[in-house]
């Protein structure tokens, strides 16, 4: 499987190239253009495996609960993918340790890892970002897109990371939610609000814009929508 | 403190590296992450009628983030703005700079953040009837969605108001049409700044507002 990363950093699209047999599962809606030769089924789950519970679990992380498998019946069958957001896409190759995935930022991975929901505890539901995360494990690619440019941060100690401004990180790191300074009220009334605190060693890799910041700033220069009365 | 810009044009960030015992002045929710060992705290942008003002007014956040090394060693922080574009510092020294609501980042603690009065042909132009002003000595941030332009002027020159994000001191902004009432508004042009003097003009390739202008009848 060849993987080109085309149009970095602002537009940038992805063209997998297959062998025959080979396999890829990519995020529902990501899917631009592809060549015959591809077999796609549409899932809830990983293929051959039963699934639903995990789709309730992506539903329930603001995922898509479909995912395209994508597999190859001839050699030089290709595909190209791209996510919603202008920004960038990197691929990180697992060696039997795991990924931790912001949802929003998985884009696919080859049928060789395995993806659940990480539900990394109760902590989750008090970010305003809505975090959720996805457990990537076992050996091969895995495609991760962000909103702006992929900044990674080598910790080693303690780091903090806006909750909005995180892609990725190594299973390694510990994260809790946190404040930015040493009061609760500072942070909430400096706009920083809930950030996460990542302690240990490995990477942890970030994005330089925030959908939401980007997203609350056009929102509020837009109409209200008027519910029409039938 | 030392200063990089990454990812310029599309989505610029800044990496500033502060020294034992410095402080970084930066708009509320600007941090994209930092090290562990900086503390930050929420100021209110100019005392509470500064503040006041400031919010009402100028259209900018009642509270800014200050954020201080107070560890023994450098410590680094992300800087980053809303919108996908260009970051660029200004250094002040002793001059002023005027900045449109939304378009300040961060600034160093020798940097004074103030409003000052901008006439009612600002506020008929949505502008408001008060502008930001920063003046002393060290680096300011400012961003702008899409790519930055600076225009060095000498005389007269004009631009559309939505697409200015800052100016030298020594500008006169004043708000008007573009030519007769009718052209003006045929041409979708409607109110644009004229400035005059000699200085400075920072302008930003697109606007958010004129984003949601586009999206606002598809809706």
């Amino acid at each position: 499987m060849q993987i080109d990363i085309l149009a970095q950093p602002a537009n940038t699209i992805t063209k997998i190239t297959f062998a025959q047999n080979e396999e890829i599962t990519a995020e529902g809606g990501s899917m631009v253009a592809m060549s015959g030769g591809l077999d796609v089924q549409t899932t809830t789950h990983k293929r051959g495996k039963r699934g639903i519970g995990r789709a309730v679990k992506r539903a329930f992380a603001g995922e898509n609960i479909f995912l395209n498998h994508y597999k190859a019946e001839r050699d030089g069958a290709h595909l190209y993918i791209a996510p919603n957001l202008s920004g960038d896409i990197m691929t990180h190759e697992l060696q039997g340790g795991s990924l931790i995935v912001q949802a929003t930022s998985f884009l696919a991975h080859e049928a060789s890892v395995d993806m659940d929901v990480s539900w990394q505890g109760f902590k989750n539901m008090l970010s305003s970002e809505g975090l959720f995360w996805l457990k990537m494990s076992g050996t091969g690619k895995v495609l991760i897109n962000s909103f702006g440019a992929i900044y990674p941060v080598a910790v080693d100690g303690e780091y903090i990371v806006d909750t909005g401004h995180i892609v990725a990180f190594d299973e390694g790191l510990n994260f809790s939610l946190s404040k930015a300074g040493k009061s609760w009220m500072s942070s909430i009334l400096g706009g920083e609000g809930i950030v996460c605190r990542f302690k240990g060693k490995g990477t942890v890799w970030c994005q330089s814009h925030s959908p939401s910041g980007f997203g609350n700033a056009l929102g509020r220069l837009l109409d209200p929508i008027v519910e029409h009365q039938q | 403190m030392k200063h990089v810009v990454h990812g310029a044009p599309s989505f610029a960030h800044i990496e500033i590296t502060l020294n034992a015992g410095d402080t970084l002045i930066a708009e509320s929710g600007a941090m994209a992450s930092m090290d562990a060992s900086l503390d930050q705290k929420a100021k209110m942008n100019g005392g509470f009628f500064g503040a006041l003002i400031r919010k009402f007014f100028g259209r900018e956040s009642f509270f800014i983030s200050h954020f201080t090394n107070m560890s023994g060693r450098d410590a680094k922080i992300i800087i980053t703005q809303k919108a996908p574009g260009d970051i660029r510092a200004i250094k002040l020294t002793g001059g002023g700079f005027y900045i449109q609501p939304g378009a300040f980042v961060a600034c160093e603690t020798g940097v004074k953040l103030d409003v000052k009065w901008a006439g009612f042909s600002s506020w008929v132009a949505g502008e408001g009837l008060l502008r930001n002003y920063v003046h002393g000595h060290g680096a300011v941030f400012i961003g702008g969605y899409g790519a930055i332009y600076d225009k060095e002027i000498d005389g007269e020159y004009i631009i559309d108001s939505s697409h200015i994000i800052g100016y030298s001191r020594d500008i006169k902004l004043n708000v008007g049409m573009s030519g007769g009432i009718f052209s003006s508004f045929l041409s979708g042009e409607g109110l644009v700044a004229r400035v005059e003097g000699k200085g400075k003009v920072f302008l930003q390739s697109r606007s958010v507002r004129n984003l949601a202008n586009f999206i606002n009848p598809r809706l």
